[in-house]
């Protein structure tokens, strides 16, 4: 069945641009911008006070979770509202062996934590597997509400088994080790973990596998008939985006000291959607501007109202209304034109 | 004596009480540039939908270069040899012209679920090389969505292309094509089947077309075989004549 995609404009302008590289193509982002970013990530934990690393610290592990989203939505063109799910897995597997590994007290041993962080990545993709084998059988609003689905069911599932996940309580006191208690550190270890899974994700985006991503969202029949399993490619792209979510939840326990089933819910599926909206799901740097921009209003509005769902909630109407593409596409825009008026 | 490379036995298919091809026999040899015609609902696209895998017979076999390919899927039997040109194009909207090509070589290298190799650096000789085959190279950086209708046409053709197919189905290449674009597209499927020996299958509804182009013609109709034949001997059977030919003239 052909994917509907949105219409080229076919103005003379629109001419224009198509001369240029496909926007997916695009990072998003011009060299000396990321440079700048890169620089500031860097050293976010020198900021006077805790609050701008902590907030950091969020803005990372969501904005991997955003990125492992965009594999499925930006990528892959299927929208899924249970991306929580394996975030959460990925979240509850590393608290679970942490709790185990403490013993009733607060400490863990360097190596049992990193093997704590380490078993989210099969436990998500399990789950994904599992998952995924359904969902790939579907497009549309079809996988959409079967992914929503699917979510609902892990988060009833830990929500309900009280004896093995501790019910709506969630688990409390999962330390990470001595050294990482402290944010600062914390953030720099995030920092890696999360640009190490960005880099991976990035390298999937520019391989064979990545553009057939892209045939898979623009056209499902004629991927099928240049020869690709296309639900095997589904499958496939379904387990990444859920270990690279399950990473990002591994690293969320630890460092809010607890986890909760809401991780799982839809609430939490949500988050990585308004993010990509935000930002902007055609260029790599989507997920990331949009988790940048998202995460800091959300730790800074909440400080002067408690209007926050309101506040988020017109924001994203704006974007979607009048930047359909998202903050990034603004800016791609000025560039093309620039670029067009100097060639011109 | 050439070789068989299509062997069609007893096809049968229906969607509910409509009997879309009717135990149907068919071959092809290896380097035959032949078209199936008939009209509106005869059973052509129902047909290219059986040898292709997107529709599974009710019975009957479909043998390919002497491996049986009947149940097997789309993808299977692109990778086996059959490649196909739809009607209506399909295309990868959102990527380049040249991302277009690149990515169906690539798959048809076995590379599709590559994860680490750097896809701009695969297959580009093969890429440029249908490009200018197909008359595409001037556009090979626009955006695919943005093409004209003929040149999605033409990116349809290249795509199938990709698939290095021993059989190539076409349903419907001209249609929507000015005229120019149709004698550029028909002498690059002449081109096609006589420099590189490819075996090609079409349907078409412009006759001129048909009689120009195929070696021998298979009249559809009701999902049944009424005749085939040099495009001569169809022209001159009065049943073809009583039941398509009266249409048209």
């Amino acid at each position: 069945m052909p994917v509907e995609t949105k219409p080229v404009a076919l103005s003379d302008e629109g001419e224009k641009s198509t001369h240029l590289a496909a926007p997916h193509a695009r990072v998003g982002l011009s060299g000396p911008v990321i440079a700048v970013l890169a620089l500031f990530s860097l050293v976010v934990p020198l900021l006077p006070g805790e609050y701008p690393t902590i907030v950091g610290v969020e803005i990372l592990i969501l904005s991997l979770f955003a990125g492992s989203f965009n594999l499925i939505y930006g990528y892959m063109g299927q929208m899924s509202f249970g991306q929580g799910a394996f975030f959460g897995l990925g979240a509850y597997a590393t608290a679970l062996l942490c709790r185990w590994c403490q013993a009733g007290s607060t400490d863990i041993g360097y190596p049992q934590f990193f093997l704590a962080l380490l078993l989210a990545i099969p436990v998500s993709a399990l789950g994904a597997l599992v998952v995924g084998f359904f969902l790939v059988r579907l497009t549309g609003i079809y996988f959409s509400i079967l992914s929503l689905a699917f979510g609902e069911l892990l988060f009833y599932i830990v929500f309900s088994w009280y004896g093995f996940t501790g019910g709506d309580d969630g688990i409390q006191g999962i330390y990470p080790p001595a050294l990482l208690r402290d944010p600062h550190y914390y953030y720099y270890f995030t920092l890696a973990i999360v640009a190490a899974a960005t880099f991976l994700i990035w390298r999937i985006t520019r391989s064979p596998f990545g553009f057939t991503l892209r045939m898979l969202r623009d056209n499902q029949r004629r991927t099928a008939f240049v020869g690709v399993n296309i639900r095997r490619a589904m499958l496939l792209n379904f387990v990444l985006a859920g270990t690279f979510a399950g990473i990002a939840g591994a690293l969320w326990g630890p460092f809010q000291r607890s986890v909760s089933p809401s991780l799982l819910g839809w609430m939490q599926s949500g988050t990585p959607v308004f993010m990509t909206l935000m930002g902007g799901a055609d260029f790599f740097a989507g997920p990331l501007v949009g988790s940048l921009i998202y995460t800091s209003l959300n730790a800074y509005v909440t400080r002067f109202t408690v209007f926050w769902p309101l506040t988020i909630g017109t924001i994203i109407l704006i974007i979607v209304l009048f930047f359909p593409g998202g903050i990034l596409s603004i800016i791609d825009g000025r560039l093309a034109r620039n670029r067009g008026s100097r060639g011109a | 004596m050439r070789k068989e490379i299509l062997q069609v036995t007893g096809l049968d298919k229906s969607f509910g009480g409509l009997h879309a091809t009717r135990n149907l026999d068919f071959e092809l040899f290896e380097g035959d540039l032949n078209a199936i015609i008939g009209p509106n609902g005869a059973g052509k696209s129902t047909f290219f939908n059986l040898l292709t895998g997107y529709h599974r017979p009710d019975s009957g076999t479909i043998l390919f270069d002497g491996v049986d390919i009947t149940n097997r899927p789309p993808h299977e039997i692109t990778r086996i040899g059959i490649s196909r040109a739809f009607q209506v194009s399909n295309i990868f909207t959102k990527m380049t012209v040249f991302e277009n090509v690149r990515s169906a070589v690539q798959a048809q290298m076995g590379m599709a679920f590559n994860l680490f190799g750097n896809a701009a650096k695969v297959g580009n000789d093969r890429t440029e090389h249908l490009l200018s085959l197909c008359g595409l190279s001037d556009k090979s950086t626009h955006i695919a969505g943005a093409l004209s209708q003929g040149d999605k046409k033409k990116l349809e053709l290249t795509l199938a292309l990709a698939g290095k197919p021993k059989l190539l189905l076409l349903d419907e290449p001209t249609a929507g094509m000015s005229l120019e674009e149709t004698r550029e597209t028909m002498g690059l499927v002449d081109r096609l089947n006589e420099k590189y020996n490819l075996t090609i299958l079409f349907t078409e509804h412009n006759l001129s077309v048909v009689f120009n182009h195929a070696r021998n013609i298979t009249l559809l109709h009701h999902g049944e075989i009424i005749i085939q034949g040099t495009p001569d001997q169809v022209r001159s059977n009065e049943t073809a004549q009583n039941i398509y030919f009266g249409e048209h003239h």
